[in-house]
């Protein structure tokens, strides 16, 4: 287990690494620089350049880039909030945006294992249709859509909640845009939850359960749900990261001054530190989560346990598969 | 049937759980936050407080670092100049209680108020001054708008500063007293009191700077003074939203009627404009397509920007736009008032002038481009008059078609506006075709700026207010003379009215200034299309709010609310 784990987290670091190396070359390629502004004369892009470094060659650029990030320095923003440590800008902003995601991902899981477990239990009923109409809706209608429908009708028409993020209600302000992105999370689980419940119902071990006499929401939550939650962590991690890009845009509708409006703004203005930033803590975060789901995998699974690989493979087994083939150090 | 009741009974009991878990937590982080005393986003409160509407983050607060509006207009609220801009722009004593010009009109001695103080007590000093505008001059600080000292205020070293070849001590500016403050020019500049209300010669205390921790100045209310109308409360760097009170120090408080301004950023035009109607915001920008929606409306109020759109068209490049018949063709080609009437719609002016109306006035106090006409032989829409100037073109050149690239940035007015243009030029210049490519922002001014395109939608921005702003934009080898034109004698006038011999004379100057915009409208060097204006909605109880194309685009200082 213990070198399951270590390899797990060094092939971790590694990503992350490259990531940053990657992103460095393609902020080369972003159309135009932190200063094509109208009003700077070509001198004074000079001088600018000089003073943040950024006419030295991309490789001396990118040591000296990870040397500081190493220290915990991510450099000074150029547009957005001249010359602020990006430190700075994220770190009042981080908290808010993960408070906001927190409450999506709690509710749309709650929600739509509830929706899920309900249209299994009234399978082919007009209840399962409602369940299923909800979850393609959700996973269907992009989530600023949302955002701005509920802005309209719960913000805007009965007043409950305000439109706009404020510092003086930051928990109901917070409830739209959680809505907003809870919505193609809710909708994904109940689609997964219903099928896998539809599953396990059908199954012998179910049969032998209520053969022995177990009844009720025992034979429900204890036999049925448990066995259907463990792929439903696969699809949960996926989905967590796919509600940090929704709310790139739903942080913009609501101005919530989080970490996802921040980065929509610097793409657009070139502001190369706070994109290589957001990007670099983005790509933590979506590691991080994959590294969890692959270690509970450890843990629930013991046949990955013992020989470190096998069983379910892992994420980063998944995407070996999809890049190599299946052959490779993978069994089946 | 009973397995139902207990699902049911228990998903309910889970969801109350959720929900107060949720409001717990809620609860407890709001209190938290009144408790700390949050920095950002706390909202000054009270009835006479304007809630006021940003589309985009303050850059800086520092004020010889800011160079966009949004920030100007934050440091106004709670910066003083020498001189600020009355309701109609004009410059008038702020800081300055008086002011001498010599008689060669190159020294400038202002004096400066006794009852002026800093929010921290200390008085404002000559001194103020003279640390700011040396920073500003200063190559360390980098300050994009150092130019505004040289080429624009023409104060004496500035130049020889900036390029590293004098120390920034020997700019001339001196505080004779603790509140006499010399300027010395290298010439004459008509404008050089309008220049007092930019920003970029507003006052810093020196000491107060330099008790702070490096690159911290302006990045929280504790790290900026104010000595002027309002005091920041509430400020982050990046905050969305932000907040100022009333200073009750201020030399002119009596006057200021608002307690406080809350200002919030809002990126997304259709949720600003229902914050507004909600109630939440006093005042907000809309977009074009919202100002048709609220035609007619009294709390619709429109006013000019400043900002003159045009076509630059490189001549160095492109042969065919080398050829003067073909640019006056394009410039007869299009129709200006239907892009404003049904394009742009913001209230927008078609514009048919090299320098474009509303900034500024002249000697005599008239508006520079009041006169829309005055070029109408060289300028209008005029598809029979494009014609005949394309068959000229045509058999200069000696080829039928033509195809032009015109680059545009890839925001929806933009791209809009192109593709009228596009449909106009091809349907009145049948043989032009015109391909349309969009680009982001900073991409499409570096190709122009490297000269790789061939017509551009371009747009320009007043510093000052003089024409010059504009008109010394075509001077050969400026960095914004895009299309590379160059003509001797229109370099010989901006030299005479900048550095020559019309530089005291503010008539002949002026004369002048018109002569030289006939060059470039004679010869078609750009193509003038509209003048921006920004539309706002202002809620009823709300006056005061003053707007003004340069500099500070809205001061807040006069305004009322009840």
């Amino acid at each position: 287990m213990k070198n399951y784990i270590l390899k797990r987290v060094l092939i971790s670091v590694f990503t992350l690494l490259v990531i940053t190396l990657v992103l460095f070359c393609l902020l080369q390629l972003m159309p135009g620089s932190p200063f094509n502004d109208e009003k700077l004369t070509d001198d004074q892009r000079t001088v600018l350049y000089e003073k943040y470094g950024l006419d030295d060659p991309v490789p001396v650029q990118f040591v000296r880039y990870v040397g500081n990030m190493l220290k915990g320095d991510f450099g000074v923003s150029y547009n957005i909030s001249k010359n602020t440590p990006i430190s700075q800008l994220i770190q009042s902003r981080l908290p808010i945006s993960i408070k906001v995601g927190g409450m999506a991902v709690t509710l749309g899981a709650v929600v739509g294992l509830l929706l899920g477990v309900i249209a299994a239990l009234n399978h082919n009923t007009i209840i399962d249709s409602i369940c299923t109409a909800i979850s393609v809706l959700g996973v269907s209608v992009p989530s600023y859509v949302f955002a701005l429908g509920l802005s309209y009708l719960l913000g805007f028409r009965f007043k409950i909640f305000p439109m706009l993020y404020t510092a003086n209600e930051p928990f109901m302000s917070s409830v739209l845009p959680s809505i907003a992105l809870s919505m193609f999370t809710m909708a994904s689980i109940a689609r997964f939850t219903r099928n896998e419940m539809l599953e396990v119902l059908g199954s012998e071990f179910m049969l032998l359960a209520e053969s022995k006499g177990v009844t009720g929401a025992p034979l429900i939550l204890r036999h049925a749900l448990r066995n259907a939650l463990i792929p439903i962590i696969t699809v949960l991690a996926p989905l967590i990261v796919d509600l940090m890009t929704g709310s790139l845009v739903v942080e913009k509708i609501f101005s919530i001054p989080g970490v996802g409006s921040l980065l929509v703004t610097a793409i657009q203005s070139n502001d190369y530190n706070v994109v290589i930033a957001l990007s670099f803590i983005y790509s933590a975060m979506y590691i991080g989560i994959m590294l969890v789901v692959d270690i509970l995998y450890g843990i629930i699974d013991p046949r990955i346990r013992v020989t470190g690989e096998g069983g379910r493979p892992g994420f980063f087994a998944r995407w070996r598969m999809v890049l190599f083939g299946k052959k490779k150090g993978v069994k089946a | 049937m009973n397995l139902w009741k207990r699902m049911g009974a228990a998903a309910l009991a889970g969801a109350l759980a959720l929900s107060l878990v949720a409001c717990g937590g809620g609860n407890t982080s709001s209190a938290g936050s009144t408790a700390g005393g949050s920095s950002t986003g706390g909202e000054a409160t009270g009835s006479n407080v304007l809630n006021v509407m940003v589309e985009v983050e303050v850059a800086s607060l520092d004020p010889q670092l800011a160079t966009d509006g949004t920030s100007f207009e934050v440091i106004a609220d709670f910066t003083d100049g020498l001189m600020q801009m009355d309701a109609e722009g004009q410059a008038v004593e702020a800081l300055a209680e008086s002011y001498e010009v010599s008689e060669d009109g190159c020294t400038y001695t202002f004096h400066i108020r006794e009852d002026a103080n800093w929010s921290n007590g200390d008085p404002v000093t000559a001194n103020d001054f003279v640390f700011a505008w040396q920073r500003a001059a200063d190559p360390a600080t980098a300050s994009e708008y150092s130019y505004m000292m040289s080429d624009i205020g023409q104060i004496k070293n500035a130049a020889e500063i900036i390029a590293g070849e004098k120390d920034k001590s020997e700019l001339g500016v001196t505080a004779v007293d603790e509140k006499t403050l010399k300027v010395e020019l290298n010439v004459p500049v008509p404008y050089f009191l309008s220049l007092m209300y930019f920003p970029t010669f507003y006052p810093v205390n020196q000491a107060f700077y330099e008790s702070l921790a490096e690159g911290t100045f302006g990045t929280s209310p504790e790290t900026v003074l104010s000595n002027g109308a309002f005091i920041l409360e509430s400020y982050e760097p990046a905050a969305l939203s932000f907040s100022l009170v009333k200073n009750p120090d201020y030399y002119n408080a009596d006057s200021i009627q608002l307690d406080g301004l809350n200002y919030q950023v809002v990126k997304d035009s259709q949720q600003a404009f229902m914050s507004y109607q909600n109630g939440d915001l006093d005042i907000v920008k809309l977009s074009g397509d919202q100002v048709d929606q609220v035609q007619g409306d009294p709390e619709l109020s429109v006013h000019g920007a400043g900002y003159l759109w045009y076509l630059t068209l490189n001549q160095a490049e492109v042969p065919a736009l080398a050829n003067q018949n073909m640019r006056l063709a394009l410039t007869h080609a299009i129709d200006r008032v239907s892009i404003v009437e049904d394009v742009v719609k913001d209230g927008s002016l078609a514009t048919y002038t090299a320098v474009p109306p509303q900034f500024a006035t002249g000697p005599d106090g008239s508006d520079f481009s009041a006169d829309q006409e005055m070029f109408k032989d060289v300028c209008s829409d005029d598809p029979a008059k494009a014609a005949e100037y394309f068959e000229a073109a045509k058999e200069e050149l000696g080829q039928d078609t033509f195809t032009f690239e015109l680059l545009v940035e890839d925001t929806t007015e933009s791209q809009n506006v192109a593709a009228v243009i596009q449909e106009q030029i091809q349907t009145n210049l049948p043989g032009v075709t015109v391909n349309i490519t969009v680009e982001p922002k900073k991409q499409r001014v570096e190709d122009i700026q490297e000269g790789n395109y061939e017509v551009c939608l371009t747009r320009w921005g007043p510093d000052y207010a003089d024409p010059m702003t504009y008109l010394n934009m075509w001077i050969t080898d400026n960095n914004n003379n895009y299309g590379k034109w160059s003509n001797p004698e229109y370099d010989q006038i901006i030299a005479d009215c900048t550095t020559g011999q019309y530089v005291g004379d503010a008539e002949a100057r002026w004369a002048a200034l018109y002569d030289a915009e006939k060059i470039i409208m004679d010869e078609a060097v750009i193509v003038p299309v509209y003048t921006k204006a920004d539309a706002n909605m202002i809620k009823s109880n709300v006056s005061g709010i003053e707007f003004h194309p340069v500099a500070l685009n809205r001061v807040f200082k006069n305004a009322t609310k009840g």
